[in-house]
């Protein structure tokens, strides 16, 4: 019993090294990566990049710029900044530019790795898209869709039959499979409109849900066959083009049209949602998509028909291939973290160490360990688990034995 | 033989336990009345937007109170046992060392886990007064590691306590208290649905660590 | 007889420092035995190692024929254990102790601890931390009586007590053990007590064991006899016989277990003149001091 007692404690005791040290180490030696800021000109046809850390302002050419002239290359971006200078061109591309023009079609969008691998909520208000008042109200009750779709008021904590008889009716004509397994939708009185909920049933088919006057309005989405969606990500743009961006189980992108409910696949490559930070700038000439992977950033200019125009893709090292990296890669032989940049759940989330430089340095802690041993003429044989422990976990497990003895044990 | 060590181990912890279960009943009782006072005052709907949508952990003040629950119990019912090495008397009982030593923790863990149901009881209970259970079952996830910790804390208090030397008593609490930390991160709500199996085990595990400890005084180390 | 403690080439070091290496003892059936010696011998760490709280680097310890490393519960159940200081639990009162303590054995005998008790100034109800050290070494008796255990260990059993106590203590002790047949192991840091109490006796020094014999054989065979030199040659410390040699001005006090005509015959050859050569009656206190030096 005390040994098993001990083998548990020497399990717990790596484990929590293997948490504390690798960030102990990295808080002491990671550099920062500092990301380019890229934008797409519509005056240069080129991105302009912005490096924050250097102050520098260039093309992908390497031509560099000023603060000023890097503004004026990107008209849509800095308008208020060149309408104070002076410096805003009339028209570009033939496009007569006014203020209004240019905000209407400015769009940004941000979505992390870890909003998408996160826990959430399972109740939703449902706004009233048409209440003929300037500004939402947050609604007295909340819905949430189990084997229906059930409306809770939040000051009793009781279902509202009616309404979520009628609502389940609704959906269960037009063909919802309860329950659903994602809502997505701006569940947020600040937005400019109520366009309501994009729901996944059970089938993996896709809703609109929304209120109007009180009464639902559900329209099942056409998607093609095979096509499954991993996150929906619902938007309050100005110029009302589309409802969501949806990003499938394949990485793709797509746009859902707003009113006629068509599904656009952006022709963009080199997303992958479970690692990638993804931005898009929409303005009156381009969208600018710029994936952010951990040790690459890539942009891609799209024309308004969602064409790509341009790509730029620039690399960095990771900090495991710096020299601190490969410091760390030989004495520790894998690190464990209970959280991750790309998830919002707390896992044991392990990595290890890249080649086996760490097999040399764990050799060198059984080394150190059977001098430890021989000084205090321990019997060897005794020993032989640990040994095989610190071979294993190195300096986790050579600290976890030895803060744990072997001493009595035969 | 079992009923006298219970009998001994209820001497030691009785009024802590009585104190700190009623401590907690006064804290759960105290953290819905903000509720009800919210509801009041707020709106119940303002109340369920900031949990769901503003990151609002209405439960955050428990985050400490099974920790303390598990350092109250160990320590009410271990420090004593060490006060002149009166864990000697123990092990001289007619009975195996480590048999009895385990009924002694058993009881503890037992004591703590009915306090600690209780605590979890309420809330249960007083959430579902005013959540559904879809957010009543996310509050419990992002509480449970607490409790865990709870119980680990107990365990890792008797393992320091018994432990005959200072220089490893250091060693164990360095260990000890960074592995708490993972119990203890402070995540959206619900973010340790998919660590809870795997805190519980190793809480689990360190269940029967003071065994190691008091081998090492039993073979005379100090 | 039977050994009911046997003790075979028992060695210990702290760190590197050697506490005893290859000793040797045994303790028969129904004697008291006394372990003695100066502080720093050993005498706790035999204790801790007969009561299984420590595991010595060579050697074993049996009582009744099982080692004390791994002693079994029923053989746990006939050793009564007396902490040094009269350790108990202290957060109980008297009543309550009495009621733990009989859960465990079967042939608890609750009347002798409530005698002993009914002779203290204390309340049934009264903690054990707020009674004086001498109640509190009545209450570990009282308990250990109880309890009817065959084998008594006791750990400096007079620490903290006042002289009555102490009387009390081992008048009651001895009586016991005697009508009962019981043995004892006993230490005590108070040799004037020992002699009241132990059958036998155990001398401990930094080198091993000086002597394990009755106490009466020891009494009866170690003998002091002082002079005054006349002429101070001759080192005395290498006469055969002399066991200890102190010297007090110009007095010698000179320990041996050899008869005096012997110590006479050793001066008269090495032409030694001494005056008011005589023996000097001597306690067991005196005694163990004699043989193990003042320092």
């Amino acid at each position: 019993m005390e040994k098993i007692s001990r083998y548990l404690l020497v399990f717990i005791a790596i484990l929590t090294l293997a948490i504390i040290l690798p960030k102990l180490y990295w808080m002491a030696f990671e550099k920062p990566i500092r990301k380019p800021f890229i934008l797409y000109s519509c005056i240069n046809d080129d991105f302009m990049i912005h490096r924050i850390s250097e102050k520098t302002w260039e093309d992908t050419k390497g031509q560099q710029y000023t603060r000023e002239e890097y503004e004026q290359k990107l008209p849509m971006m800095f308008e208020k900044q060149l309408i104070t200078a002076g410096s805003m061109p009339d028209s570009i591309k033939g496009i007569a530019l006014d203020m209004r023009t240019i905000s209407k079609a400015k769009s940004f969008f941000r979505l992390k790795a870890n909003e998408i691998d996160a826990p959430f909520p399972e109740l939703y208000p449902l706004f009233e898209s048409q209440s003929g008042r300037a500004k939402l109200d947050l609604p007295d009750d909340f819905f949430r869709i189990t084997w229906r779709i059930e409306f809770i008021d939040a000051a009793t904590n009781k279902a509202l039959e009616e309404k979520s008889q009628l609502f389940s009716a609704a959906l269960f004509q037009k063909g919802f499979s309860f329950p659903a397994k994602a809502i997505s939708g701006l569940a947020t009185p600040r937005k400019s409109v109520d366009e309501g909920y994009l729901i996944i049933d059970s089938k993996d088919q896709l809703f609109h849900l929304k209120m109007i006057k009180e009464f639902p309005y559900v329209k099942q989405i056409d998607v093609p066959e095979g096509l499954k969606f991993r996150y929906i990500s619902c938007v309050d743009f100005k110029n009302k083009d589309f409802y969501a961006y949806l990003f499938s189980d394949k990485n793709e992108i797509y746009i859902l049209t707003q009113d006629d409910y068509q599904l656009i696949k952006w022709p963009v490559v080199g997303f992958d949602a479970s690692n990638c930070d993804l931005k898009i700038f929409g303005d009156l000439f381009n969208y600018t998509v710029i994936i952010e992977a951990e040790d690459h950033i890539k942009a891609i200019a799209l024309s308004p028909d969602y064409q790509v125009v341009n790509t730029y893709t620039e690399t960095w090292k990771l900090k495991e291939e710096q020299t601190e990296g490969k410091i760390f890669a030989s004495l520790f032989p894998a690190q464990v973290s209970m959280t991750s940049d790309n998830s919002k759940f707390i896992r044991f989330y392990f990595t290890f160490s890249e080649g086996f430089n760490w097999l040399i340095v764990n050799l060198l802690f059984v080394l150190l360990h059977l001098v430890l041993l021989f000084r205090q003429r321990a019997n060897y044989r005794n020993h032989a688990a640990d040994l095989a422990i610190i071979a294993a976990s190195g300096i986790f497990g050579f600290v976890a034995v030895n803060f744990f003895p072997n001493k009595f044990f035969d | 033989m079992w009923k006298s060590i219970v009998y001994k181990e209820w001497l030691k912890i009785r009024w802590f336990l009585i104190g700190y279960t009623l401590l907690g009943i006064l804290g759960i009782g105290y953290l819905f009345l903000t509720v009800k006072h919210g509801f009041a005052f707020s709106g119940g709907k303002n109340i369920w937007n900031s949990i769901l949508f503003m990151g609002h952990q209405f439960f955050s003040p428990l985050k400490y109170v099974p920790l303390v629950g598990g350092l109250t119990i160990a320590i009410a019912q271990y420090f004593p046992e060490t006060v002149n090495k009166r864990i000697k008397l123990t092990f001289h009982l007619p009975i195996g060392e480590n048999k009895a030593l385990l009924m002694m923790h058993a009881f503890g863990a037992v004591s703590l886990m009915l306090s600690f149901l209780l605590f979890i009881g309420m809330f249960t209970g007083f959430s579902l007064v005013y959540f559904p259970v879809q957010m009543v079952t996310d509050s419990i996830i992002s509480i449970l590691p607490w409790f865990f910790a709870g119980f680990a804390a107990y365990f890792l208090i008797a393992l320091i306590v018994l432990e005959p030397e200072w220089k490893f008593r250091f060693c164990y609490s360095v260990v000890g208290g960074f592995f708490l930390t993972i119990y203890l991160n402070s995540p959206f709500t619900g973010a340790y649905g998919p660590a809870n199996t795997g805190l519980f085990v190793l809480a689990a595990f360190l269940s029967i660590a003071l065994l190691f400890s008091a081998y090492r005084f039993r073979k005379g180390e100090m | 007889m039977n050994n009911v403690i046997e003790c075979n080439n028992l060695t210990h070091y702290y760190g590197k420092k050697q506490v005893y290496e290859n000793l040797n003892f045994q303790v028969s059936e129904g004697s008291i035995l006394g372990l003695l010696g100066k502080n720093g011998t050993g005498k706790t760490t035999t204790i801790n190692i007969l009561n299984g709280f420590l595991q010595p680097r060579s050697g074993e310890c049996l009582i009744f024929g099982e080692n004390t490393q791994h002693l079994s519960p029923r053989t746990k159940a006939r050793i009564g254990f007396l902490i040094e200081g009269h350790i108990q639990y202290s957060f109980m009162n008297i009543r309550q102790i009495e009621k733990f303590y009989s859960g465990f054995y079967p042939n608890w005998k609750p009347a002798p601890f409530w005698e002993l008790m009914s002779k203290l100034n204390v309340t049934p109800t009264q903690k054990i931390s707020t009674m004086s050290c001498g109640q509190r070494s009545q209450v570990a008796l009282g308990l250990i009586l109880a309890q009817d255990p065959d084998l008594l260990i006791l750990d400096d059993f007079s620490m903290g007590l006042d002289p009555g106590y102490r009387r009390l203590f081992i008048d009651y002790l001895r009586e016991y053990a005697k009508a009962e047949n019981k043995t004892i192991f006993t230490t005590s840091h108070i040799i004037q007590d020992m002699e009241r109490l132990i059958d036998d006796l155990l001398i401990i020094d930094f080198d091993g064991v000086l002597a394990q014999t009755s106490v009466n054989e020891f009494m009866g065979s170690f003998k002091r006899f002082d002079f005054v030199p006349e002429n101070d040659k001759t080192d005395l410390k290498k006469a055969p016989f002399v066991v200890n040699l102190d010297k007090v001005k110009n007095k010698v006090e000179l320990y041996t277990y050899s008869s005096e005509s012997i110590v006479k015959k050793y001066l008269d050859d090495n032409n030694i003149t001494v005056s008011n050569f005589a023996q000097v009656k001597m306690g067991l206190e005196d005694a163990f001091i004699g043989l193990t030096g003042k320092y």
